[in-house]
């Protein structure tokens, strides 16, 4: 008696251990293409992605991915069995880091058979690693844009003006972003105040409409705007151009919040 | 002088590569590789523009291409996806004047609307400088994709280590 229910029970697991598996790597996958979708990756790697760790596992993966969700399904060819999930896309803000070392997890995978277990350590380890501190990243920016300032031709008094400004504007635009005001008006604000700091170059004798046009270009969404065009070419077109609207709609807040200041000074300009 | 305008304008844009890549969180190991790309890129720009008489649409083309086969052939040794490096390194080409030209001019057709020579001369210039703007920025997305599309299967293992 306690025979049979011994092996009815083995039979039982050994049925349901794959199940449980694919159920595992279908959660894991999920996680994780949708982490990429949102830390700004273009979508054919994300899929190449994805299929390549399902692969690992023995298992075939599809996805389609859309602005803000993942339909994903897992299936086990040889089983008959799948796994379906629809997954929403976190907004996350854009981490090269997580990009490329993501990537190089997936092919390790591939490469290493890595354990599920294994794969899902290295992952989190991955997401932990700090990011680039925000102090050195408004210093960055702000050098960044008086060079830029300087590459349109700017003397070192526009560069020192865009370089103060730029930071006032990027140090506003990281503490809205932290409060989770929407993009756009962060977008919009930020551009008016850095272009505002960066009227004062008004006063003085140099090159100020240099100053102004350079002062909100840190503001310039590449990352969507490149990728969109990435994704159009790869056939993506969906995902391509909805990247597209977004970055266009951003760079249209930036021309808003540049407006503004150009209505307040433009006596002095002409 | 030639090569100190040349060497600077590398420099500023060197600086300019890495602070824009600094907002998007790069590794650590790939900003030296950005620094690279974007002084390439933008160098060779300058020089098309300035010593051969290129326009800024077909310089800004040549800059993008450059950056996008050099950020293929580096990315093998950053073992970063293309896109992290070439990315920041095309933004210093950004036409940023011509962009502010533009919204400059859009601002003052509007608040002539009385006077139709004013009107005339800003409509120009605004149409003219989303005409350039346009197209670079198109150029500066096309161009680093191609490098892509010629070498699908380099640009695809970027990231993987070698066994």
């Amino acid at each position: 008696m306690a025979n049979k229910f011994l092996s009815d029970l083995l039979r039982q697991k050994q049925m349901d251990s794959p199940k449980e598996i694919l159920s595992e790597v279908g959660d894991f996958i999920s996680e994780y293409s949708s982490h990429l979708m949102g830390c700004g990756v273009h979508t054919s790697r994300v899929i190449r992605n994805a299929k390549r760790i399902g692969n690992s596992f023995g298992y075939a993966v599809t996805l389609s991915v859309f602005q803000k969700n993942i339909i994903l399904t897992v299936a086990d060819l040889e089983k008959h069995e799948h796994y379906n999930k629809v997954i929403d896309i976190p907004e996350l803000p854009i981490s090269f880091e997580h990009n490329s070392e993501l990537s190089t997890l997936s092919w390790e995978t591939y490469d290493r058979h890595l354990s599920l277990s294994a794969l899902r350590r290295k992952y989190l380890r991955i997401l932990r690693r700090p990011a680039i501190h925000p102090f050195f990243v408004l210093i960055m920016t702000g050098l960044a844009n008086a060079s830029f300032c300087r590459l349109f031709g700017g003397d070192w008094l526009s560069m020192g003006i865009v370089l103060t400004s730029t930071i006032t504007g990027m140090f506003l635009k990281q503490q809205m972003s932290k409060e989770g005001i929407n993009p756009y008006l962060v977008f919009i604000v930020s551009a008016f105040v850095a272009s505002l700091c960066s009227s004062s170059s008004l006063i003085f004798d140099t090159t100020s409409e240099i100053a102004l046009a350079t002062s909100v270009l840190y503001l310039v969404p590449g990352v969507p705007l490149i990728n969109g065009v990435i994704d159009i070419v790869e056939g993506y077109i969906l995902t391509g151009c909805a990247r597209l609207i977004h970055a266009l709609l951003l760079i249209l807040c930036i021309a808003t919040g540049l407006s503004f200041t150009l209505l307040l000074v433009k006596d002095n300009l002409l | 002088m030639i090569a100190w305008n040349i060497l600077s304008d590398a420099l500023f844009a060197a600086l300019a590569g890495i602070g824009f890549g600094a907002i998007s969180d790069p590794p650590m190991r790939a900003f030296r590789f950005i620094a690279i790309l974007a002084a390439a890129g933008h160098s060779f720009r300058y020089i098309l523009m300035t010593f051969a008489g290129v326009e800024i649409s077909l310089g800004s083309l040549a800059g993008a291409l450059l950056i996008g086969f050099g950020g293929l052939w580096l990315g093998k040794i950053a073992r970063t996806p293309m896109t992290v490096l070439c990315i920041p390194a095309l933004l210093p080409m950004i036409p940023g004047k011509f962009a502010y030209n533009m919204v400059f001019s859009l601002i003052m057709f509007l608040q002539n609307m009385e006077s139709s020579s004013q009107r005339a001369l800003y409509m120009d210039m605004f149409f003219s400088n989303m005409v350039i703007t346009g197209s670079v920025v198109f150029v500066l997305a096309a161009g680093v994709t191609v490098p892509m599309l010629i070498f699908p299967k380099r640009a695809f293992s970027l990231t993987r280590k070698k066994r």
